[in-house]
């Protein structure tokens, strides 16, 4: 699946993660795809400081992070959010919370085009996937972890709409409250991109959503149903 | 006070606290009894002063044992309190040193593996040609993230339980000793075992000394004892050092005294300014 840095653009990077060792690998990562990482820090003041000065195109945030250890890197990231709505926001950590998820997105509906993401930190060791989602990321769009999806499903209250979905386009839907596109989910499903398409419009037909073609906004579209 | 409660009766409190107020009433009884049979005995009359103050006694008493056991009462809530405080704060202390220890090793080595596979399956595609010094450093790298992972994965097991301890606080001080960066005299003198409550405070209260030994003090040597008289284990670290140790409120010191606390155990502080210091724990043998 073609993120920016597939298409050879060099993505302009700050990083903020309190563990020295994590920092460093997460800048070697990237930096051996070609990526520009303009700051690495340890703390969230240090990473508004680092987003203010450079403008990066994406910010990768520790959610845990000195002096309390609990969620000032999603703090910082929604403030990022506000205030460099140009600047995408990759927010990872060792848990995942679903409401961390939900304050994220809630401020970038409210914000803007800016893409935002959030994944548990494994996802780091595949490379390639987690370079892609940052590309994702960076470009505007969304990346939510596959375990944030199925978070929200399990606890969606809309079983009746869920219900009436088939195996496959309970698939498709999974993917697509990832941020994927159409041409990665039919990637990862094997199937055509023709029969992706077919399957979304049927989805939101079935839970009565308006049909969206912008991923950002289906992705919204999607996770406000789940919520609701 | 406790002295006047004999053990059994913590069996059946409330029966023997009637069968004393019972008491003191018969004995009120009989001096009025006394005292309105003075036309009759006359001066004898004045033995109504006996059961009286016998009476006057044994609702002392009551009254006594019944601000004891609120007292009582009022210290194990407290006790029971900074209990729960310690335990919770030490989990978070465990799931704090994991997120920022062996968890982060691990993410780290997943990324450098994760960034060597794909040179390696690139280069077996035909994609890239190989660059096998790279690879190899990548998995150095790993290799070594991976066995300080080890390393600190093993060093808070010890934390949480110490497995040493299983064969008894002589092994484990020794351990102890052996491990410490000032040199360590040891004298353990422990017929019976404590239960096993007791050893793992008395070991994490000579863990915790001995580090303040190594850390703070400047002592060319210190001494571990640990002996046992009339069911209370005593352990005592003394240090050559400079003194002046304290028991500040939140510090290590005072955490000690609380962990000892719970088990109705004590903690005192010898340390003036010149030195030495002796911090003496003792604790009940059985709790």
């Amino acid at each position: 699946m073609p993120g920016l840095s597939e298409l050879g653009v060099p993505m302009r990077i700050v990083i903020a993660e309190d563990s020295a060792v994590v920092r460093a690998g997460l800048a070697e990562i990237l930096a051996d795809r070609g990526h520009d990482v303009v700051a690495a820090v340890g703390n969230a003041e240090d990473l508004r400081a680092a987003v203010d000065e450079h403008q990066p195109d994406a910010a990768v945030v520790d959610v845990r992070m000195p002096p309390s250890y609990t969620d000032e890197g999603l703090r910082a990231a929604i403030t990022i959010r506000r205030d460099h709505p140009a600047t995408g926001v990759l927010v990872f950590s060792q848990y995942i919370e679903t409401r961390y998820a939900a304050d994220l997105l809630g401020a970038a509906s409210g914000g803007g085009a800016a893409g935002v993401g959030y994944l548990l930190k494994d996802r780091v060791a595949d490379v390639a996937e987690f370079v892609a989602a940052l590309s994702r990321v960076a470009a505007g769009g969304t990346a939510l972890d596959p375990e944030v999806v199925t978070q929200l499903m399990g606890a969606s209250r809309r079983t009746d709409g869920l219900g009436t979905l088939t195996a496959r386009e309970r698939d498709v839907l999974g993917l697509m409250a990832e941020g994927r596109s159409n041409g990665a989910i039919a990637a990862i499903l094997v199937i055509s991109e023709r029969a992706v398409e077919k399957h979304i419009s049927n989805i939101f037909s079935k839970l009565g959503l308006a049909p969206s073609d912008a991923d950002h906004r289906r992705v919204l579209a999607v996770l406000r149903y789940l919520e609701s | 006070m406790r002295f006047l409660v004999r053990s059994w009766e913590y069996r059946h409190p409330q029966v023997w606290v009637r069968v004393r107020i019972a008491c003191g009433i018969f004995n009120v009884a009989l001096g009025v009894l006394l005292i309105a049979s003075f036309p009759q005995l006359g001066a004898l009359a004045w033995l109504a002063a006996v059961p009286l103050a016998g009476a006057a006694l044994i609702f002392w008493t009551v009254s006594r044992l019944q601000q004891d056991s609120v007292r009582r009462v009022r210290e194990l809530e407290q006790s029971r309190a900074s209990v729960v405080d310690d335990s919770a704060a030490r989990l978070r202390q465990i799931e704090r040193d994991l997120h920022d220890g062996a968890q982060a090793q691990m993410v780290a080595v997943a990324m450098k593996l994760g960034l060597a596979r794909e040179k390696l399956s690139g280069a077996v595609d035909g994609a890239a040609p190989a660059d096998l010094e790279r690879v190899l450093e990548l998995v150095d790298a790993a290799h070594r993230s991976a066995k300080q992972a080890i390393t600190e994965l093993r060093d808070l097991a010890r934390g949480i339980h110490p497995a040493v301890l299983d064969h008894g606080l002589g092994a484990a001080f020794r351990t102890l000793a052996a491990r410490s960066e000032v040199p360590v005299e040891l004298a353990v003198d422990l017929p019976v075992r404590p239960s096993a409550a007791i050893e793992t405070i008395a070991y994490f209260c000579a863990a915790e000394l001995l580090t303040n030994v190594a850390k703070h003090s400047g002592a060319q040597h210190a001494t571990l004892e640990a002996v046992e008289e009339a069911g209370v284990l005593r352990v005592r670290v003394s240090d050559d050092g400079s003194g002046g140790a304290r028991r500040e409120e939140r510090g290590g010191l005072a955490g000690l005294a609380d962990r000892v606390r719970t088990v109705d155990g004590k903690l005192q502080v010898s340390s003036p300014p010149d030195g030495p210091t002796v911090v003496t724990v003792e604790l009940p043998c059985q709790a």
